[in-house]
């Protein structure tokens, strides 16, 4: 016997006598060496291999929940209410979720000693859009800092007050407040500037701002009954710039610094706009210390990866890399439209024009500054339109690397930025695998729209043999963000070192279940990298992949790297 | 631009040592149907996924009032025990696995798992909190996969340790926990933490980070600890069948390490004491038996009546 493992060995003979001891301690060093289990750790497992099946008689009909391990807590019995209407005169304790509709701050003075304590309404459900919604009193004796008009807050540990029947809530000390949501909706003291980068995405505001550019345009009504006119623009100041569509006459040039007061915000597509109506209040504003146009309009200036839906008056330094003239055919009509591919260093994207550019295919790559143009995006991904040919000035040379083959350019994207920022095309992230879906492997596409059908109908396109494809479906994470990936056939079968005869061998063989394991087992918790284009909405990022491979990393090193980054000796 | 509908995406992944998972006793859930849980750690992890992974210790099957099977199961890495369980809720290909768990359980296989897994926690009627996992997705691992699972978890892990350090010395608010350079994620975490756990004690994840990180560089001889003296027979109550001893045993040592965690100076009742052990998949007349024994060899005594402490 191994004198590693005797005390090891000893414990477990106590329990089982009949025990041999050579194979008690074989035990252990297979643990230890295949499994990297110290004896220790392995001890319950071996106790009960030598044991045989003594396990624990479970228990039944006991409605517990699942084995856990754990401390205790003392925990406050809070009342969690979602509606105001729930609470009575004398509940203490209460936790209920509220947006603030206004907060104010006013000096008392309690028992001889000056104190500021805050004020104002709040109301209940914040969250349904056009609920049913209750408005009580607050009164803060904090007061907190984190209470901000038009923020959703968890308030924790509150009491309820009523006074000649009026209910109100009353926030102490030792409330807790959370924040859920930022102030979305400031309610901002009339007259009150605010800077253009921290403009919410809906409601009224004040800004203070120099007109960048101004059109006239016109909105046809829909019925036909006749068309507006309007103004469209941008303003900008120090901190971003933003577009605005009035509906009133605006007669003031470019460069002009504007006071805008009651201006509403509206989001279209992933882009906020300015409205000007009938309440707005413009006037010239004069400060002698305000960034001039020039110096403003630097900021229109954006890369690819910062495109977002539905931006107008784009500037832009990019490459064109493909460009190619197409006919179609409009109410009888043969019409052009000229398209292809641009690309600058941090990213790719599709340009699209309505007028001819003086470019020819020979000159490509070639290398232009636009101008005002505009940003609509197709399944996610921006398309710049270019509406004369006026917004586009062809560049001698681009203003960074002329080496740099963008057409095959990948941008290394970390994962976080991937998820939280626009749609991308070009890119490429490293990331854990942390799930492997069941539907992985063969799938159907509806033969109309290569939508992936269900039970072999399309939800658009109803019941059809469909064309066979394959692709994973997975999600990769690195602790702080989550993106789906899917990868198309060839990054798929190259990644499984596969041919499509191959996998569909596989799969017969075991079953589609078992596959996927299978998949699991050599995927789930490593770390993988995946190229190709990204899809940002509301419900995340998607990585629509065309290349996909696993990282191989060594332990040990890693190990005694951390060991040296963190101090761990 | 905030908005409300950030709610919807998938949760992240936390990699997280059994024993920071196991001593969260703080829970969150929004109000909204589908507002995700998360149960928030020592270090302020907000935590509703984990990547966890370890030895698998115990697998085994048990028939709920309502005909359906749950599989309840441990795994242990070098900080501790992850309890676990897969229902009839599980994905068809989480339940198949399982079922294959079992066989190699049952036949004394060593079994290295790892696991992605949705956070549970369960409050006793006397508040006690328990925190267990409910896995998505699982496969076998190899003792390499094994390691890289340790390092990125000791990482992950030093990092919590060095934002919880400092945030010890930020005001306790969300500004305060910014100027202090608490990232984003950690700051909601942070707050309701340190409020709730008051002052604690981080010197043990160092110790359990130094092992881990022996095991991933191979250094077994110094992640290996020699076990104290062999555990008293239980002949002493006169029982002198051995058949279930084990058993036995494993439910005296969860009664053991359910007072150690919820002691809090009081010692702890017996009903808290019995129904956290039958949470743990043990019949509650054998846990009443082994408590009184416990009682009667002097493991534990009754400072009050029905109250138990571990005997120092």
């Amino acid at each position: 016997m191994s004198e590693k493992y005797e005390t090891h060995v000893k414990s477990i003979l106590a329990e089982c006598p009949d025990a041999d001891p050579e194979a008690v301690s074989a035990a252990f060093a297979k643990y230890e060496t295949e499994f990297f289990i110290p004896p220790q750790d392995a001890m319950r497992s071996i106790l009960r291999r030598f044991k045989g099946e003594t396990t624990p008689t479970p228990s039944s009909g006991s409605s517990g929940s699942s084995g856990a391990s754990g401390g205790s807590s003392a925990p406050k019995p809070t009342r969690k209410v979602s509606r105001l209407s729930e609470l009575k005169g004398d509940d203490r304790e209460i936790e209920i979720e509220v947006e603030i509709i206004s907060h104010n701050i006013r000096n008392q003075t309690i028992r001889g000693e000056e104190k500021q304590i805050a004020f104002g309404l709040l109301e209940d459900n914040p969250w349904e859009e056009n609920g049913e919604k209750t408005r009580w009193e607050f009164k803060d004796w904090g007061p907190n800092s984190n209470i901000t008009p038009g923020s959703v807050v968890r308030i924790e540990g509150a009491s309820v007050n009523e006074y000649q029947g009026k209910m109100s809530l009353n926030i102490n000390q030792s409330t807790r407040i959370a924040v859920i949501r930022e102030g979305t909706r400031p309610i901002v003291a009339p007259g009150e500037p605010q800077d253009i980068s921290t403009l919410p995405s809906d409601g009224y505001v004040c800004i203070v701002g120099r007109i960048l550019a101004t059109r006239p345009d016109q909105i046809h009504r829909k019925d036909g009954s006749g068309s507006i006119e309007v103004i469209r623009g941008r303003l900008a100041d120090e901190t971003g710039t933003i577009g605005f569509l009035s509906w009133e006459p605006l007669a003031h040039e470019v460069g002009t610094l504007l006071k805008i007061e009651g201006a509403q915000v509206r989001t279209f597509r992933d882009t906020p706009e300015l409205n000007f109506g009938r309440t707005t209040k413009v006037e010239v504003y004069h400060d002698k210390n305000f960034a001039d146009v020039e110096a403003l309009s630097e900021q229109t200036m954006v890369t690819l990866s910062e495109l977002r839906d539905g931006a107008k008056d784009v500037d832009a330094i990019v490459q064109i890399t493909e460009w190619a003239k197409r006919t179609f055919t409009k109410d009888g009509e043969e019409r052009f439209l000229w398209s292809g591919q641009i690309a600058d260093p941090t990213g790719r994207c599709r340009m699209s024009a309505w007028n001819e550019l003086p470019i020819t295919e020979d000159q490509l790559p070639l290398t232009v500054r636009l101008k005002g143009v505009r940003v609509r995006a197709w399944q996610g991904i921006p398309d710049i339109t270019v509406d004369d040919a006026d917004q586009v000035e062809i560049l001698d040379a681009p203003p960074w690397d002329s080496e740099l083959d963008l057409k095959n350019h990948t941008v290394e994207v970390a994962l976080h930025e991937l998820s939280t920022g626009a749609s991308r095309v070009g890119i490429s992230t490293s990331a854990l695998v942390v799930s492997v879906r069941e539907d992985s492997g063969f799938i159907l596409r509806c033969t109309e729209c290569r939508r992936v059908l269900r039970e072999g109908v399309c939800a658009d396109h109803g019941p059809n043999d469909g064309n066979s494809d394959v692709r994973l479906r997975l999600a990769i994470d690195n602790g702080l963000s989550s993106v789906s990936v899917l990868t198309n056939k060839e990054a798929t079968l190259s990644l499984l070192g596969m041919t499509e005869s191959e996998l569909q061998g596989a799969i017969d063989d075991v079953g589609q279940v078992a596959f996927v394991q299978s998949l699991r087992g050599k995927m789930l918790g490593r770390k993988m990298n995946a190229s190709g284009r990204s899809i940002v909405d509301e419900q995340g990022a998607m990585l629509l992949a065309d290349g996909a491979s696993m990282i191989e990393e060594d332990a040990g090193l890693r190990a005694t790297e951390i060991r040296a980054q963190w101090r761990v000796s | 631009m905030q908005a409300g509908t950030t709610r919807a995406k998938r949760q992240p992944a936390w990699h997280i040592l059994a024993s920071e998972f196991s001593e969260a006793t703080l829970n969150e859930k929004g109000s909204g149907e589908y507002d995700p849980s998360f149960v928030i750690t020592k270090l302020g992890a907000k935590v509703n996924r984990v990547v966890v992974a370890g030895l698998l210790e115990r697998l085994e099957v048990r028939e709920t009032s309502n005909g359906s099977s749950l599989y309840q199961g441990q795994m242990r890495d070098p900080s501790g025990v992850h309890y676990f369980s897969v229902g009839d809720y599980a994905s068809e290909s989480m339940r198949e696995l399982t079922l294959e768990l079992v066989k190699k359980i049952e036949a004394g296989e060593p079994v290295l798992l790892l696991m992605v897994a949705k956070s549970k926690w369960y409050q006793t009627d006397e508040g006690a909190i328990y925190t267990s996992l409910r896995p998505e997705e699982a496969c076998e691992i190899d003792a390499q996969q094994y390691a890289l699972w340790l390092t990125r978890t000791c990482e992950d892990t030093l990092q919590r340790m060095k934002h919880f350090t400092d945030s010890l010395s930020a005001e306790p608010t969300r500004e305060g926990m910014v100027a202090a350079e608490i990232p984003e994620h950690m700051i909601d975490g942070l707050l309701v933490a340190r409020n709730h756990y008051g002052d604690i004690e981080i010197e043990n994840y160092t110790l359990n980070i130094m092992q881990a990180l022996d095991i991933a560089e191979g250094r077994m001889e110094a992640a290996s600890q020699p076990v104290a003296a062999p555990a008293p027979s239980t002949d002493a109550d006169g029982e002198s069948g051995d058949a279930a001893a084990g058993g036995e045993n494993e439910v005296k040592d969860t009664i053991v390490s359910i007072i150690e965690q919820l002691d809090q100076g009081d010692g702890v009742d017996f009903e808290t004491v019995l129904t956290n052990t039958v949470a743990r998949g043990f019949d509650r007349t054998l846990a009443e038996e082994k408590l009184d024994e416990l009682s009667n060899e002097g493991t534990l005594h009754e400072p009050r009546f029905g109250w138990f402490r571990i005997v120092a």
